[in-house]
């Protein structure tokens, strides 16, 4: 009898119980009573930013979703005064005449097939780089190894900006590069104002944090498990693949998947050191907005690279899930 | 838990038969050596008949500008279980790291089953390792843990899932086939790691401590499966652990390790009766470690160590021929016995007593039964006390 009493007793979580012996109440659900207790002051304390972040971040994106589907009136009235080649909505639900105008364009189509090569060939190359140098950490212990885990976050402290000018200059007709091809009477290539140098800014941008989030999540990983498969057999590409890979899945995807966004939605290393066009879509929709006075076009294609970037988001999640499902968190 | 016929290794049975017989005719035939530097063989002159076996040649290893280990030999006979033993930091792992392939010795040979395998990989060595933590891949079920080794030979598939249900029936796991390692407990994980090294059907199995992870009961039990398991397939095994307990209750031999070095490698009744060293007789088992003289029963002044088990301290409340007086100072109940101190004229000895336990401050008889007698860390003398003083 007394068992089930004092189950009922503890189940409401009444406040009394809290400062008596906590003993057999509170260890049948401590976790779910505090949270309740605490949750009311816990929003209080979020809601600054929340409010922040709906009214200066939520708002304005309705209104520019708004805006895409050509309702000009309100607070959307005196960008659409000023703006060039704006579409008026002839629909109650608006109109698609913008995006119609946008993704038609071969102007538009090529921008996206350059931002979508651009960041898959810059993601692949930023993960195969980190994976061998998390590798070579994970194997080798030595000077080698901290001077190769030194230089590889080098660029977290160099400004993109100066990175980005730097690509250029080294990379350009008269750089660097095609100076030393010169001294032994050779053509050079010239990657300046190409996507060339684009994904070489975007690999050295992105590569140090996947170094650290990849280095880390094998670091993460036991020797003995390592140990465990060579005893039982298996070559060094067979543990990467078969033990290292899958157990640092997480920190890889993330790796990539960061690396990915923010790749897709750069802004800086394109507009130094890319082509006038095609370009990335991050400066093609500055182009559209401050050069074109085109502000609906520049919006459509912010959405158009948000939904690309929803998709990326979408893939990091379900491995999370995936990994959580694993580990039986879910 | 039977063990299909054809689960591990069919030409196994036969090997073991005979590893067995020659393990009952030969645990009895390990004289005590005299001098504690050859004692590593193990049974003089084994290594060059048996083929079979481990076999390890001058093993040393410096790492850091300290030798960890220090011109080692050992000898393991084909399906023989031999423990190392020895406290933290005396280079067991050290070796058993070598001998697994983990880490290359700076000098020495190291041959399983014949084969000299110093040159190669661990991947490469017919030997199979238990680990500390069980190192269970946690993104494999159960079955894909133990089926890896076979997956990475190419067997067929049908092979594989044989082989493996067989081992898991054999540890008692085929109910967790589909678990995860996260969802088992440790005494499971522990018979998975088991599995995964079975199902290798290794000539030599290596397990590095592989109990202390687990609870006191759970050790017991665990390690009396180990032991019916590598009886039953007559593996060659080799353990280390720092635990006595276990390393005496399933051993055929134990190595007890000092500074790099074996002290001593004998059966482990030999080695509680007859330690060679004054390490061994304080590592193996409990002993009253006095400095001074021993005769006939009575303690004097000298320098040599003079050890007596606990259970050679007799005591009584009567007076007897050979007791000499003595107060109960100190009692700690040990649950099956009483670990009782007493205060004689010549020493404070400690004793084990069955029954029951006199009380502090009791006046009574002690009498020392037999005593060991060591001289700059050697056995000089097990000083039998004449039967009745």
């Amino acid at each position: 009898m007394s068992t089930t009493a004092q189950q009922r007793k503890a189940v409401p979580g009444s406040r009394g119980q809290q400062h008596g012996p906590r003993k057999s109440a509170s260890t049948k659900k401590p976790k779910g009573k505090r949270t309740s207790r605490l949750s009311p002051l816990g929003f209080v304390l979020a809601l600054p930013p929340i409010l922040l972040i709906l009214l200066f971040v939520g708002f304005p994106i309705v209104l520019a979703v708004a805006f895409s589907l050509g309702f000009t009136g309100g607070l959307n009235s005196v960008v659409a005064t000023i703006g060039l080649n704006v579409h008026e909505a002839d629909n109650w639900w608006g109109t698609l005449a913008a995006y119609q105008e946008v993704f038609t364009s071969s102007r538009f189509q090529a921008d996206l097939l350059v931002t979508v090569v651009v960041t898959a060939l810059s993601t692949l190359i930023v993960l195969f780089m980190a994976m061998g140098i998390g590798l070579y950490l994970k194997m080798k212990d030595g000077r080698m190894a901290k001077l190769l885990s030194g230089l590889a976050i080098i660029p977290l402290f160099i400004p993109v900006v100066i990175a980005s000018w730097a690509i250029l200059t080294f990379y350009s007709a008269d750089g660097f590069l095609r100076s030393v091809f010169a001294q032994f009477g050779l053509q050079g290539p010239v990657w300046g104002y190409t996507a060339v140098a684009i994904v070489i800014g975007s690999v050295w941008t992105s590569l140090p944090f996947a170094v650290l989030m990849i280095s880390s999540g094998l670091q993460a990983i036991p020797d003995a498990m390592i140990e465990a498969a060579r005893d039982a057999g298996a070559s060094f590409p067979r543990i990467v693949y078969s033990i290292l890979m899958p157990m640092a899945f997480v920190p890889i995807i993330i790796a990539s998947t960061f690396t990915a966004i923010g790749v897709i939605g750069s802004f800086t290393v394109p507009y130094f050191t890319g082509p006038n066009a095609p370009n990335m879509l991050g400066v093609e929709l500055t182009n559209f907005f401050v050069s074109f006075n085109q502000p609906q076009q520049s919006v459509v294609m912010a959405i158009a690279v948000f939904l690309v970037a929803s998709v990326i988001a979408g893939f990091y999640v379900w491995a999370n899930f995936r990994s959580a499902k694993d580990q039986g968190r879910v | 838990m039977s063990m299909p016929s054809d689960a591990v290794s069919p030409p196994r049975p036969l090997s073991h038969g005979r590893a067995m017989a020659e393990r009952s005719t030969e645990a009895t035939d390990v004289a005590p050596a005299s001098d504690v530097a050859d004692v590593a063989d193990g049974g003089a002159g084994s290594a060059a008949q048996e083929a079979g076996g481990l076999q390890v040649r001058g093993l040393s290893k410096v790492l850091g500008g300290r030798t960890i280990i220090d011109n080692l030999d050992l000898s393991v006979r084909e399906g023989e279980l031999v423990s190392l033993l020895g406290p933290s930091g005396c280079g067991k792992t050290t070796t058993l790291r070598m001998i697994a392939g983990f880490l290359a010795p700076d000098t020495g040979t190291i041959a399983v089953a014949g084969q000299d395998v110093a040159h190669l990989g661990a991947e490469k060595r017919p030997s199979a390792m238990v680990f500390q933590n069980y190192a269970l891949w946690p993104h494999m079920t159960v079955f894909k843990n133990v089926a890896f080794p076979l997956k990475l030979r190419k067997l067929p598939k049908v092979d594989i899932a044989r082989r493996v249900d067989a081992v898991l029936e054999l540890v008692n796991l085929l109910h967790h086939r589909d678990s995860r390692p996260g969802r088992i407990s440790g005494g499971e994980q522990q018979r998975v790691a088991l599995a995964r090294a079975l199902v290798q059907e290794p000539d030599l199995l290596l397990l590095d401590e592989p109990l202390s992870n687990l609870d006191a009961k759970l050790r017991v039990k665990v390690r009396e499966d180990i032991r019916e398991i590598q009886q039953r397939l007559g593996i060659t095994t080799l353990i280390v652990t720092h635990d006595q307990d276990e390393a005496l209750s399933i051993s055929d031999r134990i190595a007890v390790m000092n500074a790099g070095r074996i002290e001593q490698y004998s059966t482990p009744g030999e080695l509680y009766a007859r330690p060679r060293t004054e390490f061994v007789a304080t590592f193996i088992g409990s002993l009253n470690r006095i400095e001074g003289s021993y005769r006939d029963g009575v303690l004097g002044s000298g320098s040599d160590v003079v050890g007596i088990r606990p259970e050679d301290v007799a005591f009584s409340a009567t007076a007897l021929p050979g007791y000499r007086p003595a107060t109960v100072e100190r009692i700690v109940p040990r649950g099956h016995f009483s670990e009782v101190y007493l205060r004689r004229d010549d020493a404070l000895l400690r004793s084990y007593l069955g029954g029951v336990a006199p009380a502090p401050g009791d006046r009574g008889y002690a009498r020392i039964s037999k005593a060991m007698i060591f001289r700059n860390g050697l056995l000089v003398s097990g000083t039998e006390a004449t039967a009745d003083q």
